[in-house]
């Protein structure tokens, strides 16, 4: 029954809001939770769930994310038969200037990989939001309930209204109204995972491209109340939505609350990502590693605090890194002093530098930086 | 496809003297350094010197050793061509075969996996030493000299020269004598247990090997001796770098110790010769807010909220508030409970320490200094609130709350 399901992952989505994050990548590839890559979430739900054939759209920015996913096989997508497809949008008859507009046009785009699907059912999902989703249970939830489309969504909005749909629920317990991108929040927050059958997302594609609707809320949900049926799946366990820098900081933080990193990392369904062969994390002998999350492959002989470090970074002696986020092959040297900051890959701060953001404004520098 | 050379691995052996660290899994699956295993050395040296085609002989408690290497992708020997295959003894028509009788046995029965790859030299690697080394540099010697066996050797002090299989040789390196631990050893070149072989020749000691039945099939007591009686030309190797035997206790919890410094000589750390492992899917290791780590190996999975020091910590280890982990080795999902106190010890996979529990003590607390060691708790066990475990003991039954073991 399970491999009744394909997956069709939306990895393009690019938020300028993230600033120097993604200079150099898209949302999907932005590491998170130290040895992670957004996309590894979705991706280890999906495989978790039993599925064996994902589709990953890409557009723009993609190099980082191929380098990521590689042939799929730290997922177990390297297949003779389905796993891991990637779907850059070569065969796009753009209508607009080249972007995908929306859902819609990109799945425009690959829409000879979707006539080829041979499952009855596809969720599509996207591949920028944080969660450890039980998709096996909502696949269940979607053929008991019935429903055209199943909707997972959240009582507890994650993201801003203005960039997020929202749903309200009947007494049938189907979807009786949907806003796209309203000013406030009304009802429950989409959390972009639908689970529909293979014949019905062709006839919505063609239906959309026909008449020149780019997006999923318009042309699927707002099109579909009254028409199909939505169920909504309530997932309430933890989600971050990485949409600012200043989200991304406290999204990551939250990671030091055990409670979240037990729904996040739950052992029965683990998050997968790219095996680099690390050794384990040195502590030096006069370091400090306090309330902090570390990865493997570290040498820290300086000292760290309330900080998330990823894999491969270095905090020379007499360095002290507080309240910050080092991603992979940062080196903090000798008596460099930084607080609140995010330091993107291969980022090196020499001896002696002073660098603090703050809470609400962390101090983001940019890949391969020297300060 | 024919293969210049092929590694043959001997891992059938069980370190009894590992004691209850070897009662469920053969002594090359033993976990070493944090995340790996001992097989992983000899492993990572084949891929690292070019090395693509390795058969791994197993014999006593293979489970959870041919689980670990499985298609061997973690050390990219998936291949269609070669890439890593486990040999275990097995029957041939006529209700013929063995247990494998004898190092030297095990390759012989295997005969027919290396002439799969029509090979020119055959490395013998064994598992259980911790060690990088260039094979393809050896195999560069020994095709220069143009020997039938080349034997890597390693310098020791001439005081533990008589613990190894010394090679006596001339002004060439070449082996003109072999002693097993001599009492009186006129060199202080030990043999490594890492040979390669012509495989032409070696298939014609093998065969005559087989043939006699008062041999005991074994590479150092018969076939090395009878090469050199034959005045085949058997050369040195001199090996300079860290070499260490991990087959017992103590070795092993040295070795271990040893990986936390890079001026004892190994650094894992080095991006030129890396060590590849096959690690469990863990989330990054949580520091809690009274942590204190100095001197030690964490890796992913684990959750300190305590004190650890001079100490190497696996997957998943737990060590809560107020516990205390001194000069230790704990395995894969060992938790040390609150107040808990680990010294000088090794703790197996999944043991669970109890708060307050106490197990192993320094040297320099032992009323006799002969009667001290390192404590060892086996595998799936608990020690109790309160329990006090002594240095040197095995514990291999469960303690319960407050007795002394």
């Amino acid at each position: 029954m399970i491999n009744e399901l394909h997956g069709i992952i939306f990895a393009y989505r690019s938020n300028p809001e993230l600033r120097e994050l993604s200079q150099l990548r898209n949302t999907c590839s932005i590491p998170y939770g130290g040895r992670y890559r957004v996309i590894d979430f979705i991706l280890s739900n999906m495989v978790n769930a039993g599925l064996t054939d994902v589709g990953l759209i890409v557009h723009a920015n993609y190099q980082s994310l191929l380098d990521h996913v590689g042939s799929g096989k730290d997922w177990d997508l390297s297949r003779k038969h389905g796993g891991l497809r990637i779907l850059p949008p070569f065969g796009y008859a753009h209508k607009a200037d080249g972007i995908y507009r929306g859902r819609m046009d990109a799945l425009a785009g690959v829409r000879s990989y979707l006539t080829n699907i041979r499952q009855d059912y596809v969720v599509l999902a996207g591949g920028d939001l944080a969660m450890n989703l039980p998709l096996r249970d909502v696949f269940e939830h979607h053929l008991k309930s019935g429903a055209d489309i199943t909707a997972v969504c959240t009582s507890s909005p994650k993201g801003d209204p203005r960039g997020s749909d929202y749903f309200t629920v009947g007494a049938d317990g189907f979807v009786s109204d949907v806003s796209v991108h309203p000013f406030t929040a009304v009802g429950y927050e989409s959390l972009e995972v639908y689970i529909l059958s293979k014949s019905l997302l062709l006839s919505l594609v063609d239906h959309c491209d026909a008449h020149n609707i780019p997006s999923f809320s318009q042309g699927v949900l707002l099109n579909a109340v009254g028409k199909l049926k939505i169920s909504p799946y309530l997932y309430d366990g933890y989600a971050a939505r990485l949409q600012s820098v200043a989200g991304y900081f406290a999204r990551s933080m939250e990671l030091l609350d055990p409670a979240v990193r037990a729904q996040l990392f739950d052992p029965a369904r683990p998050i997968k990502t790219k095996d680099q062969s690390n050794p384990s994390t040195y502590y030096g002998p006069e370091s400090l590693s306090v309330n902090s999350l570390v990865s493997d492959g570290c040498i820290i002989e300086g000292e760290a605090v309330g900080s998330i470090l990823s894999r491969n970074v270095r905090v020379e002696k007499g360095a002290r890194v507080e309240n910050c986020i080092l991603m992979q092959g940062t080196t903090i040297q000798a008596g460099a002093v930084l607080k609140y900051a995010i330091t993107d890959k291969n980022v090196r701060v020499n001896p002696g530098r002073m660098l603090m953001g703050h809470k609400t404004y962390p101090l983001a520098i940019a890949k391969g930086e020297i300060v | 496809m024919k293969k210049e050379c092929v590694a043959m691995l001997l891992a059938g052996g069980q370190g009894s003297r590992l004691y209850a660290l070897t009662s469920h899994v053969a002594k090359p699956a033993v976990p070493f350094g944090g995340k790996y295993r001992i097989i992983d050395f000899p492993l990572s040296n084949c891929v690292n010197s070019g090395i693509d085609t390795v058969g791994v002989l197993t014999q006593y408690q293979p489970l959870e050793l041919n689980a670990y290497i499985g298609t061997g992708q973690p050390w990219d020997l998936d291949r269609s061509d070669g890439g890593v295959h486990i040999l275990p003894p097995y029957m041939r028509a006529g209700d013929q075969g063995t247990w494998y009788k004898g190092t030297a046995n095990a390759i012989c029965q295997n005969m027919g996996f290396i002439e799969l790859y029509d090979p020119d030299y055959v490395l013998i690697l064994s598992g259980d030493h911790i060690y990088k080394m260039d094979y393809s540099d050896m195999l560069r010697v020994h095709k220069e000299r143009g020997a039938a066996c080349t034997i890597s050797v390693l310098e020791v002090p001439m005081s533990d020269a008589s613990r190894f299989g010394i090679m006596n040789v001339d002004e060439n390196d070449d082996i003109y004598e072999f002693q097993e631990k001599p009492k009186e050893p006129k060199s202080n070149l030990a043999s490594m247990g890492i040979y390669i072989f012509t495989w032409s020749k070696l298939r014609e000691y093998l065969l005559a090997d087989e043939a006699d039945e008062n041999s005991s099939n074994d590479f150092g007591k018969n076939i090395i001796p009878a090469m050199l009686s034959a005045g085949e030309k058997m050369t040195a190797y001199r090996f300079h770098g860290y070499w260490k035997d991990v087959g017992t206790i103590n070795s092993l919890w040295d070795a271990n110790m040893d990986m936390l410094s890079v001026s004892n000589g190994f650094d894992l750390y080095d991006t030129e010769w890396p060590i590849y492992a096959r690690t469990p899917t863990k989330p990054p290791h949580f520091t809690g807010p009274k942590a204190h780590i100095s001197h030690s190996m964490v890796t992913g999975g684990c959750e300190i909220w305590g004190d650890v020091e001079n100490s190497v910590l696996f997957s998943s280890v737990t060590v809560e508030e107020g516990a205390r982990v001194h000069y230790s080795i704990l395995m894969p999902g060992v938790v040390v409970k609150k107040g808990a106190v680990v010294e000088y010890a090794i703790v197996a996979e999944n043991a669970v320490i109890g708060a307050g529990a106490r197990v192993g003590t320094p040297p320099s607390e032992a009323e006799n200094a002969d009667d001290w060691g390192i404590a060892v708790v086996a595998q799936n066990l608990n020690v109790g609130d309160g329990a006090v475990v002594n240095a040197n003991a095995m514990i291999t039954r469960d303690v319960k709350g407050g007795i002394q073991a």
